[in-house]
């Protein structure tokens, strides 16, 4: 491949060098120019039928759109902000987009989060001269099982038909009619029901598409919005969740162009609440020979010493719903405490292992969605086992099957499993259930009641655990992405993130891994990284909103090092 | 007197006959495409450009220059169009020439495909155009069963196979990107440009659009001489063009004439003059999306394609309207900003909403509603939907209204003038807002 090359271009009166034929709306971004836009999509083809993001090209008879400019050598563009014809054209058409609009962001789901009410504000704020009769179209269609569609809010900018027509591959939808009459809709006899359906809301500018089951929940403006990454499978979709009074009313997806562009599957975004248990654990308890029994958190950690020292009988089994720094602190507990080897992956003699299952996946589900229920196995990838390459899922799943083998033939006879789903119900099958009800100690941590399914039921101890969403650290995915997770709900009282737990265990055993003064997430973050060479020079600054790469976290660790040398 | 047009179209429409492949060949059909396929494609396009033949859709194009953008040896097939979706109002010459002589229209497809090196071709035609789409049908049913198309071409190595196309009635799909997309079987909207069609065209190939009327032009250049070709017409504009004459005039028609002759000469000769010796108001020269001349303006002025540039319109599609002193010209615009407000394609937002906008302002004009502040707002809108769209047609739903009101202001003042008047008065008039 031959090398970008680089041409000289000025925005404003500013000058900037970007590669020949960069998108003149993203090449305005780096030089901090704001090119309005409604159809233009980073992630999509260029539509060009909105006309908001018209600029002056010098040279050129008309006004051209920046989103169908590709930048050339000696380009000079002229914005909104220093060619009056140009801002005359985006109040223009906004005053065109306007005269057919309902104006009902009374009651709009967008309204707060609009585009049609943000450029208003900012480059038309005139009333309009349009005193005729506006046009009717549908109001609430219903164009598959979570979208609804508002015809007189829609602005025809064709992203969502794109996104089905281009990313999905579904075609389910398309502009029908002609003139101001034109309307998104699905073919006869279809639905928009693909698995990432739920996308086209996030990417509707105004309020025309809204999900069903959140539409009228709330404004904008009361919510509490969190920056987070979807837990559901190792893709690690970027997301906003907003919440009102504690409970999620919206996800929408973040842009990230190296995640998840700006989509998230369904199951992601209206499943976020799947991981919290019906009935949740609130105390620990312990087994009694006839029923589990209620005791204090100190006896419980007491009673679990005694794992500690197990040698080569004893096992640590993680889930990959913990966050980063919980694998950390877990296989810290299990090399120190424990005795364990958590580097060998020899199948023979595995001692520490994560669960991972793999799931099949449509065509469809495949453009986003990984084929896994492990959001953050390949934390154990970074910190545990050498790097696997593409074949990673199938080495975790080999040694995690591995395991349940140790348990079953009884080489394994002091258990401890980390976290809920670790051991999922479907993989208790009758030769592992009698093998963990003979094990000589078996600890768990569970957020879920003893009276659902899971490890919880055959344990000496449980410990009252967190579920992903309760929990607040890092995540890594697929790709080895570091990303930020955000507490989303509060836990009831009484749980504890398993990283507390494990932190307590250590100091039971009188063999404290972490200092008393770890007691947040921010602290065990610290505390990581300085532990551990490969985080050297890492902060959650620098993770940010949108996440560290691999490459950059290598990048970080070794100029940390040269920093070091240096003083 | 009615000057001798030299005809180089329709020589031979009169013949009952003509539309058979038998009597086409026995009045020297088929002829131009054989010397043609014996032709070098690059000698072809020389003589196209030599006769400066330009597009006879509106544009005005020179054909020859616009086979030159496509690029070679791309690897990809080329195809070549024919656009014979004829929608413009007032408009109706490609009709008479596929009904009445289709075979002249394949046998132009047959020399513009060898110049081009197209060996698949499609012919759109509207929807509406069910006879002559029967006729075009047949006749490419006849060549296939002579062997005049597919395979060895008159005994050449040359292959082509023509498609005749029947659209769905938009008036969008006659503009070239629009016609692709909908060939494509997709819904009729034009493309954003560039890349242009000559290098991204139907399917992502190099495609070429010519109109029929274009085409057919063909077969006499090829068989004449691009020499013989510029003896017509004038030095910009050489030739003949089909001419659909309608309105308020005696003998409307298809006429051909010589590129150059005097608009005046053309309504008092071939047309026959004003209807009922009335006067002539006004003149739309070339299709709706062309401005509107005063019956004035029209003496010193004659048919081609600079004389009318200069006179601040253009010369079209051919489509003659002509319009006498009983016309009510607010009316008349009202008309045509139906047109225009109906076959937007809602794409662009400014056409899209600025289309239905125009029309219905000038609706309130018409229904005795309008306000002083209405003249100055149709022409604000119109300055913001012209050359802000993807394709031209935004830049020509403007032309009608802009060139209505400049012409004939006076009535749409007086509308407005009189509807304040009532208002003041007390009357109510129509529905007020």
């Amino acid at each position: 491949m031959s090398e970008t090359q680089l041409v000289n271009i000025t925005i404003d009166g500013k000058q900037i060098s970007v590669p020949k034929g960069m998108n003149i709306i993203e090449a305005a971004r780096l030089v901090g120019v704001e090119i309005p836009h409604y159809c233009y999509h980073p992630h999509l083809s260029v539509a060009g039928n909105c006309r908001m993001c018209q600029v002056r090209i010098e040279g050129q008879p008309k006004l051209n759109i920046a989103c169908n400019t590709g930048a050339a050598d000696g380009m000079v563009i002229k914005t909104q902000e220093a060619a009056p014809e140009v801002a005359e054209a985006q109040r223009a058409t906004l005053e065109f987009l306007l005269i057919n609009h309902p104006l009902d962001c009374t009651v709009c789901d967008q309204a707060g989060h609009c585009k049609l009410q943000d450029y208003y504000y900012d480059y038309n704020a005139k009333a309009s001269r349009f005193i005729e009769n506006k046009v009717r179209k549908v109001k609430a269609e219903v164009l598959g099982p979570e979208i609804i569609y508002d015809g007189e809010r829609c602005i025809v900018c064709t992203r969502c038909v794109r996104f089905c027509d281009e990313i999905t591959e579904t075609s389910e939808l398309g502009v029908f009619n002609r003139g101001d009459h034109a309307v998104i809709g699905v073919s006869e006899g279809q639905a928009l029901d693909n698995p990432l359906a739920g996308s086209v809301v996030d990417l509707c500018p105004v309020g025309a598409l809204t999900h069903r089951r959140w539409r009228f929940n709330t404004r904008i403006w009361y919510t509490d919005q969190q920056q987070s990454v979807c837990g559901g499978c190792s893709t690690g979709c970027n997301a906003q969740v907003n919440l009102r009074d504690g409970k999620v009313v919206q996800v929408k997806a973040r842009l990230n162009a190296e995640v998840n562009q700006e989509w998230m599957c369904d199951e992601g975004r209206y499943g976020f609440e799947r991981f919290q248990p019906e009935s949740r654990l609130q105390s620990p308890q312990i087994w009694q020979g006839k029923e589990y029994a209620p005791i204090k958190l100190e006896d419980a950690l007491n009673a679990t010493q005694k794992l500690v020292g197990a040698g080569s009988t004893g096992a640590m089994l993680l889930s990959p719903f913990l966050t980063l720094e919980e694998t950390w602190i877990a296989l810290e507990y299990a090399t120190k405490v424990m005795g364990l080897d958590a580097k060998s992956d020899q199948t023979e003699n595995i001692q520490v292992a994560v669960q991972l299952v793999q799931r099949p996946l449509t065509k469809v589900e495949a453009v986003l969605i990984s084929p896994d229920y492990a959001p953050n196995a390949r934390a154990f990838n970074l910190l545990g086992h050498a790097l696997a390459g593409n074949d990673w899922r199938a080495t975790i799943q080999k040694n995690y099957e591995a395991l349940l083998q140790r348990v079953r033939s009884g080489q394994i006879k002091k258990l401890f499993i980390v976290g809920d789903y670790a051991l999922r119900a479907v993989d208790l099958d009758p030769q592992l259930r009698s093998a963990l009800q003979a094990l000589e100690c078996f600890v768990a941590t569970s957020a879920a009641g003893l009276d659902c399914e899971g490890p919880q039921n055959f344990a000496q101890v449980v410990l009252p655990g967190r579920t992903i969403n309760e929990k607040g650290g890092v995540l890594v995915n697929k790709d080895l992405r570091l990303q930020r997770l955000n507490v989303l709900l509060q836990a009831p009282a009484g749980t504890y993130p398993e990283w507390s737990l494990i932190k307590r265990m250590a100091v039971a055993a009188k063999q404290p891994i972490v200092g008393e003064q770890v007691n947040d997430e921010r602290a065990l973050f610290r505390e990581m990284v300085v532990k551990r060479e490969i985080f050297k020079g890492l902060s959650l600054m620098k993770i940010g909103e949108s996440g560290l790469s691999l490459a950059e976290l290598q990048k970080l660790a070794s100029e940390s090092g040269t920093v070091v040398a240096n003083a | 007197m009615s000057k001798q047009h030299k005809k180089i179209l329709t020589n031979n429409i009169d013949f009952a006959d003509q539309h058979q492949l038998a009597a086409y060949e026995s009045r020297g059909g088929y002829q131009a495409a054989r010397k043609a396929l014996k032709m070098e494609p690059d000698a072809i396009i020389a003589e196209v450009k030599a006769s400066g033949l330009r597009g006879r859709g509106g544009a005005g194009f020179p054909t020859g220059v616009k086979w030159g953008f496509v690029p070679k040896n791309t690897g990809k097939p080329i195809y070549l169009l024919n656009n014979a979706d004829e929608s413009e109002p007032g408009t109706f010459k490609d009709r008479v020439l596929m009904e009445r002589d289709p075979h002249l229209c394949l046998e132009g497809m047959i020399i513009a495909a060898k110049a081009l090196g197209a060996h698949w071709s499609a012919i759109y035609i509207r929807g509406e155009y069910a006879y002559p789409a029967t006729r075009i049908q047949q006749a490419i049913d006849q060549c296939y069963a002579k062997g005049y198309l597919g395979k060895g071409i008159f005994g050449t190595d040359f292959q082509l196979d023509i498609v005749m196309h029947r659209g769905a009635g938009a008036y969008i799909c006659g503009e070239e990107t629009g016609l692709i997309e909908s060939l494509e079987g997709k819904k009729g909207q034009p493309r954003i440009k560039p890349p242009f069609p000559a290098v991204f065209g139907l399917y992502g190939c190099p495609t070429v659009v010519n109109n029929t009327e274009t085409l057919a032009t063909l077969p006499w250049i090829i068989e004449n001489g691009a020499a013989e070709y510029i003896k017509f017409g004038t030095e910009k504009s050489p030739g003949t063009k089909l001419t659909s004459a309608s309105g308020h005039i005696n003998k409307p028609g298809v006429y051909e004439i010589e590129l150059g002759y005097p608009v005046m000469d053309f309504i008092n000769n071939e047309c026959g003059g004003i209807r009922g010796g009335r006067n002539l108001k006004g003149l739309i020269v070339g299709g709706s999306s062309v401005a509107v001349l005063r019956g004035d303006e029209l003496p010193p002025l004659n048919m081609s394609y600079e004389s009318m540039a200069e006179a601040g319109t253009a010369l079209g599609s051919g489509g003659f309207m002509v319009m006498d002193d009983t016309v009510d010209m607010v009316e008349a615009c009202l008309n045509l900003q139906h047109f225009y407000s109906h076959e937007s394609c809602g794409q662009c937002t400014p056409c899209r909403e600025g289309a239905h906008w125009v029309e219905k302002i000038v609706h309130r004009i018409h229904a005795g509603q309008g306000t002083a502040a209405d003249l100055p707002l149709i022409e604000d809108v119109c300055t913001q939907i012209a050359g802000h769209t993807i394709c031209p047609f935004g830049d020509a739903l403007v032309v009608p209204v802009r060139s209505f009101i400049e012409k004939y202001g006076e009535e749409f003042q007086n509308r407005i003038d009189s509807a304040i008047v009532s208002q003041i008065g007390g009357v109510s008039v129509g529905n007020a807002r």
